[in-house]
């Protein structure tokens, strides 16, 4: 059993020197890196070399993608050069076919898919200065401080911000164990997704772990200011176009992130895709960038350094999720659709803007690192050495073995992806932090939902303000027995209880009812003097208690 | 060249059928508990009537073998399965390929004392490996594979399931030989459900051989019966393609039209009107469509369709006449006769 901490003040880094951190070193030397990314698409994209024919095509089809995509979805943050460079594969290609032989068209198509690798290449690497993680390191506590606590704007207390961030802001896990692991090997984090807030919160979290930087992809749409997107560039973040979909540039990708991981550059993603439309924990997680991590391992054991690699997930329990009501009804309009919601509303202009809206009455939020594991979703002991289930000790380097040989076998590692997603989803549930804000708002919608049992989500979703009001004596016996279920989960470590719950119910339903998404134009919920609890958005009462909805809690309403 | 060295776990005589048949392509080593049986085959080559190959070699070192070979064939009896592994675990790595031959399922609570099963307690075979050992790359074999056809070198084919292609290829790489044809599957779900579920369907086949019933009655129980096999797969999260080759409708087509089946023989000899008891004391060996008959019935609460599983529990638990059995299935409704093809997954 993992020995799980608090902590109240940032860890000093586990490798002091930034210099030595592997993000420096990697980042150091673009082209070098740019090269080994572009050898591995090459590697693993064999599909678009299979002959001349097919890399023509390929290439032709990733001309006209491109330039739809420029044409039908333009987005300020679009690079103003790129129309150019495409016209002018456009023309290479044309020139090719008018005046070359079969052997010329195959060097042109060859050339082309260099020029291609490396204008993704370029666009997407990221970059690590120490000067902006100096300056981040200390000015984003205090802007971050800013953001989530509703002080008056009395200069005195400004300096005192930071201390009582670490009050709204908690910080728990096997904080010991992970940084122990940094010492030997390299640490993937894979958080939950709710909110856009999520990846600011995060950074300040690692960076309290005392980890050296991460690495991360970044979705186009953030790199609107200049300053900003500079910034963010130099912290690590590497730009993702979820706009482009063929398979050349999702292979450019997944690449990107296997060389980061074999340079042991700490990595982010977020493995559920985008955020949680529904506020539900995730239940599938998109399993791509995810592959990465398997990938990064076999290479490691192959070129001999077999250093490993540690999957860590998070999860990023809020009281209150800034853009719910947005999501909310996406997932109403659109349930079961993959559709991203970063659209050129969600500049970075737009998420400062966002973000400084929180400023007042901000609840707090938990951040839980579940307990490390290894990329087979083995747990890992305090040397980095892993053991199954059933406390076996294995090496990793046997998963990749046949017949004594380390062999590489795309589709047994995409088998073995799926099996560490598994153990992730996993994690999520057992290391979801129970708010109290969660709690209430569960216990509300399924009391209003047993009310009409017979009714459709989207029926009681549109129930009458005076349907939905429940009577405090009502909620009081229903809270209990759902707090009783979840002390009982929590025995068998497969939740974590936050310290609201050890409140008295009555006082637990107060503050409850108070954090939840307490900073809405509508509240969530109320009670009135005349002990009656009621909501002005139904579709929000649902996002919050969506929290809790795998743990089997509905048969205690 | 050197051969490959390969072993199987099991003496019964499905287990000896192939040990023979992978002594074609490798050397073998074949795991037996008593140490009799080791002696017996090693000297006079030969056991449960079946000639035994000379690459094959009797042990029972666990340790060895594992060491030796990084393929087995774990062939044991469901009921002892468990117990195996728990011995056979500390041995094995993430390195070694599993690939079992066992049609049965492993129920973690006794059903004798059990109304109802969760699906958590019933685990197939590849799923209590992956629970017991540290091995990943499991599969399983199943099709019509009689042993005593097999031991004959009589023409035959098998499929080999396993989510992982390369368990496929190295099983295929294995077993394939002029005399024996192997199949792939990534269904392997489907294909270890089928291979259990065709148990049940050869006790009613050899029930209808029983009662003198000819060629048409059994012809509607096959087709019937494997509809009912892809409600309960498909309930289950498996697909219906695994029931429509070699261990589906193949197994069936040989389990319920042979003597040599062992469920068959027990439907045969229960309606020639001889007790259960009695019958299961003669065969020796496991009848595991008795026990899959009440695994079927504790497991209705999940919805599927299965009338004749409900006769069968009837007819071998609760002591119904064969013929209120029958009754009991031509009077039910009928429905479209590829309902299984349609039947959505829930």
């Amino acid at each position: 059993m993992p020995t799980r901490k608090t902590i109240k003040k940032p860890l000093p880094s586990v490798v002091k020197n930034m210099d030595e951190w592997p993000i420096y070193k990697a980042y150091e030397n673009p082209d070098l890196f740019l090269k080994k990314v572009k050898e591995l698409v090459k590697k693993n994209a064999s599909w678009i070399l299979k002959d001349d024919v097919t890399l023509r095509n390929e290439i032709k089809n990733i001309v006209y993608q491109e330039k739809m995509r420029l044409s039908k979805t333009p987005w300020k943050s679009d690079n103003p050069k790129e129309k150019l460079f495409w016209s002018d594969i456009k023309k290479q290609i044309r020139n090719s076919k008018a005046t070359s032989s079969e052997n010329r068209t195959k060097e042109v198509d060859e050339r082309i898919l260099n020029q291609i690798l490396d204008f993704y290449g370029t666009e997407m690497i990221a970059d690590f200065k120490i000067s902006s993680f100096k300056f981040a390191q200390n000015a984003l506590p205090y802007i971050y401080s800013r953001l989530i606590n509703s002080f008056p704007q009395i200069v005195y207390r400004l300096f005192s911000s930071v201390d009582k961030l670490y009050d709204r802001m908690k910080i728990m896990g096997d904080i010991d164990h992970i940084r122990n692991l940094q010492k030997i090997g390299t640490v993937v984090v894979v958080p939950t997704h709710y909110s856009n807030l999520d990846s600011p919160t995060i950074g300040l979290s690692l960076n309290n772990l005392g980890l050296s930087a991460f690495t991360y992809g970044a979705g186009v749409n953030l790199f609107t200011i200049k300053s900003l997107s500079r910034f963010m560039h130099n912290l690590g973040a590497y730009k993702v176009d979820r706009r482009r979909k063929h398979r050349l540039y999702i292979e450019t990708l997944k690449s990107y992130s296997t060389i980061a991981l074999t340079q042991d550059v700490n990595s982010l993603f977020y493995p559920g895709g985008s955020r949680s439309h529904s506020g539900k924990l995730e239940n599938k997680l998109k399993l791509g960038l995810l592959g990465t991590v398997i990938d990064a391992q076999r290479m490691n054991l192959q070129n001999g350094n077999g250093k490993k690699i540690f999957i860590i997930p998070v999860t990023l329990n809020y009281h209150y999720v800034l853009e719910a009501k947005k999501l909310i009804e996406h997932y109403l309009k659109d349930e079961g659709k993959e559709n991203y919601l970063e659209d050129e509303n969600t500049t970075s202009f737009g998420l400062i803007k966002r973000a400084y809206k929180v400023i007042t009455s901000n609840p707090g939020m938990t951040i839980s690192f579940a307990p490390a594991i290894d990329v087979f979703g083995n747990n890992v002991n305090e040397n980095g050495e892993s053991y199954t289930s059933i406390g076996q000790k294995v090496e990793v380097a046997d998963y990749f073995k046949l017949n004594g040989k380390l062999v590489k076998d795309l589709q047994r590692d995409s088998q073995y992806t799926q099996i560490l997603g598994e153990r992730i989803l996993q994690e999520y549930k057992e290391n979801t932090v129970v708010l109290s804000s969660n709690l209430v708002a569960f216990v509300a919608f399924q009391i209003i939902r047993k009310r009409f049992s017979q009714f459709s989500i989207f029926e009681i979703l549109s129930l009458p303000k005076d349907e939905t009001t429940i009577q405090v004596e009502e909620f009081i016996p229903v809270l209990g027995r759902v707090k009783e279920e979840l002390i009982a989960i929590e025995k068998e470590n497969k939740i974590i209880l936050s310290a609201d719950l050890e409140l008295e119910l009555e006082e637990l339903m107060k503050v409850g009812i108070n954090k939840v998404g307490s900073s809405h134009p509508k509240y969530v919920l109320r009670e009135n003097k005349k002990g009656e609890i009621s909501t002005q958005s139904m579709k929000l009462l649902y996002y919050y208690h969506n929290k809790l909805t795998s743990y089997g809690l509905e048969k205690y309403i | 060249m050197r051969m490959k060295k390969v072993a199987v776990i099991g003496t019964g005589n499905f287990g000896l059928a192939l040990a023979n048949l992978l002594a074609i392509n490798n050397e073998v080593f074949i795991y037996a508990r008593r140490e009799e049986i080791v002696e017996k085959i090693n000297e006079k080559r030969e056991h449960k009537g079946q000639a035994i190959h000379e690459r094959v070699t009797a042990v029972n070192d666990f340790e060895l073998i594992t060491k030796e070979c990084k393929l087995i064939f774990p062939i044991v009896p469901s009921s002892n399965f468990k117990e195996m592994l728990i011995q056979l675990s500390p041995y094995l790595t993430p390195e070694h390929i599993l690939i079992h031959g066992t049609k049965g399922l492993h129920i973690e609570v006794d059903i004798n004392s059990v109304t109802q099963l969760d699906k958590s307690e019933v685990l197939t075979m590849s799923e209590l490996i992956l629970k017991q050992t540290s091995v990943v790359r499991v599969g399983c074999i199943a099709g019509p594979n009689l042993a005593k056809e097999l031991s004959e070198k009589q023409i035959g084919g098998t499929v080999v399931a396993s989510r992982f292609n390369e368990v496929i290829v190295e099983g295929k790489k294995a077993l394939n030989s002029n005399v024996f044809r192997v199949y792939g599957s990534n269904e392997v779900l489907g294909v270890e459900l089928a291979s259990v579920l065709k148990n049940y369907i050869a006790i009613a086949a050899g029930m209808l051989e029983g009662i003198g019933y000819g060629d048409n009655s059994k012809a509607l129980l096959i087709t019937r019966g494997m509809a009912e096999m892809v409600f309960f797969g498909k309930a289950f999260g498996a697909s219906e393609k695994a029931f429509m080759g070699l261990a589906g409708i193949g197994d069936l087509m040989a389990t319920c039209n042979s003597k040599l089946s062992r469920n068959f023989r027990v439907g045969y000899q229960l309606a020639k009107g001889q007790k259960l008891s009695d019958i299961l004391s003669d065969l020796n060996e496991v009848a595991e469509g008795i026990k899959t008959i009440k695994v079927v019935k504790l497991l209705a609460g999940y919805g599927f369709n299965s009338p004749l599983a409900d006769a069968l529990y009837k007819i071998v638990y609760e002591d119904w006449e064969l013929k209120q059995g029958m009754d009991y299935l031509m009077n039910l409704p009928v429905s479209d006769d590829t309902d299984f093809f349609s039947h959505k997954d829930s």
